[in-house]
């Protein structure tokens, strides 16, 4: 549904973006994810017709932004960074302009701003002016009005910037409930939202992709687990260490006297478990505890952004 | 066009440009015309017009100022721009909507021909003659005062270089005096606004300036197309 094919964005003598290729198929919630300055709001800029790339192209459901701008940018709904409202708007005459932009047929317009309005719970509000609105508020509008039109990708810029976690919440939920229906770019800084939203993510560094992969895939490429093992550390750690499967082992302060707690790191399909039992059953050398380490995006986001430099 | 137009004309009376714009130009327009006609029993209005035609010069930033600086600043571009409206549809729906609130400016300044022609005898073709070319000249400042906005990121920017530009062009055949390189001050010549108003505040019907103000027009709704257009290619 969305392809970028190459796309470099020069600036001058700093390249924003250096070859970005990935394609979103429909129905699926991609995630944007990369520090201040990656290129995020730059590719979302040049995929909306905002900008122009120097190099490379960018096509949604097939037309090309560039060269066939409206019939792309008529399957396309977008939320910048910062909503674009006109605060001397009514709700409602805001999102009656938004679907006459779109090209909403005029008759079915009445009910369309209803329908929209009802998604995003803005009914209380319509004829509320835009300016006299909360943040929350304020953002559901920008999320209604990429709605309007029924367009079958939604590009959001950080849509849960300056929420409270409440009103974040209840976006992310809005979000969510849009897959499958509509193909939908999101970028954020909070990689736990990404987490909770998002089908795969795509981590842009320095303008290049780093990083394309399903969240489910990221979180299987590395199994770690952390294990309580009642023993010294000193005898306990050049053991621990000969194991075949494990990659790295990494000591956690704050375990009972006596005890040591550490974190095995080793290949998804690794039979690390096994090795474990068989190496502390010779040593005559309880387990304690063992369970799996849930690797956070966070983890997976600062690991590809620090193997990237 | 039809969308941007009519977002247009409720901002314009929802916000107090459009009032302000009517108020001052119809409060001092009222002046004028009770000091050189009601007072001196004047039935001539192309002195009055001739003096509108300065109002329109220093009032129509008023009009233009938010069209597209203001879009930048409250980050609306960005609707603008990603939704299947061209950019040519942008600028035509939001001229349009300025120029019908100088029309409709224009439209109530009638009532001074209503009254002249009731007390006194009024001159209809020249007074005709003399509107069509003050509804010209307003036009022409619109579109240049749009293409200014083109640049500017601060609504107060674009309505003070909007007034300087329209100052410039009115009397840039008072610069082409001063100018020694003959080319130039030919050139400044041809585009003075005031010049191309002369024959209409006498009431001449003059097709040549008509054709002169239509293609001002254009090419500043040209320009101002390709200005936000290149921006795509360079903003950062």
């Amino acid at each position: 549904m969305i392809t970028f094919d190459g796309v470099t964005k020069r600036y001058g003598t700093h390249l924003a973006l250096n070859g970005v290729s990935f394609s979103v198929p429909k129905g699926q919630i991609l995630g944007l994810l990369g520090q201040n300055g990656a290129g995020k709001t730059t590719a979302m800029n040049i995929l909306t017709g905002c900008l122009a790339p120097s190099g490379g192209s960018v096509s949604i459901g097939g037309y090309d932004v560039m060269n066939q701008p409206r019939q792309a940018k008529r399957l396309l709904g977008y939320l910048p960074e910062q909503a674009p409202l006109y605060d001397e708007m009514t709700v409602r005459s805001f999102l009656r302009f938004a679907c006459e932009l779109k090209e909403v047929l005029r008759a079915s317009v009445p009910g369309h701003v209803e329908d929209v309005a009802g998604k995003t719970g803005l009914t209380e509000v319509l004829d509320r002016k835009i300016g006299n609105l909360s943040k929350g508020y304020r953002q559901r509008v920008g999320l209604a009005q990429a709605l309007c039109g029924a367009p079958e990708v939604i590009v959001l810029d950080e849509p849960t910037a300056g929420m409270d976690p409440r009103q974040s919440s209840e976006l992310r939920t809005l979000i969510r409930a849009l897959a499958g229906e509509h193909t939908v770019l999101f970028s954020s800084h909070i990689l736990s939202e990404v987490q909770s939203v998002c089908d795969r993510v795509v981590i842009l560094h320095h303008g290049r992709i780093i990083c394309d992969s399903a969240l489910q895939s990221l979180r299987q490429g590395e199994k770690r687990l952390r294990a309580v093992i009642a023993c010294g550390e000193g005898a306990l750690m050049p053991a621990l260490q000969q194991l075949r499967s494990v990659k790295k082992v990494d000591t956690e302060r704050g375990g009972e006297p006596g005890t040591t707690q550490v974190v095995l790191t080793a290949d998804g399909n690794a039979p690390i478990e096994r090795e474990l039992f068989t190496l502390l059953s010779s040593m005559q050398t309880p387990l304690l505890r063992l369970a799996p380490v849930e690797d956070s995006l966070e983890d997976i986001f600062l690991r590809a952004t620090s193997d990237a430099l | 066009m039809r969308a941007i137009y009519r977002r247009e004309m409720q901002s314009y009376f929802y916000t107090p440009a459009a009032y302000v714009f009517m108020g001052v130009f119809l409060t001092l327009a009222s002046i004028f015309f009770a000091v050189g006609n009601l007072s001196a029993r004047s039935g001539n209005l192309l002195k009055l017009l001739a003096q509108l035609s300065y109002l329109w010069m220093l009032l129509s930033p008023v009009l233009t100022m938010r069209l597209l600086a203001g879009e930048r600043r409250q980050h609306t571009d960005q609707l603008l721009y990603s939704s299947p409206c061209s950019l040519g549809a942008l600028i035509g729906g939001k001229y349009l909507a300025a120029c019908t609130v100088l029309l409709m400016t224009a439209a109530v300044s009638f009532v001074y021909c209503l009254i002249v022609a009731v007390y006194g005898t009024l001159y209809l073709g020249e007074t005709m003659v003399g509107y069509l070319g003050l509804i010209l000249q307003g036009c022409a400042f619109i579109a240049l005062d749009l293409f200014i906005s083109c640049f500017a990121r601060s609504q107060m920017t674009a309505a003070v270089a909007g007034v300087g530009m329209n100052l410039l062009v009115w009397f840039s055949d008072v610069v082409a005096s001063a100018v020694t390189v003959r080319w130039i001050g030919d050139g400044l010549k041809f585009i003075s606004l005031y010049q191309r108003f002369a024959p209409f505040a006498r009431g001449q019907l003059s097709f040549s300036n008509v054709l002169f103000y239509c293609l001002f027009i254009g090419i500043m709704l040209f320009l101002s197309v390709r200005v936000i257009d290149s921006r795509r290619w360079s903003e950062a």
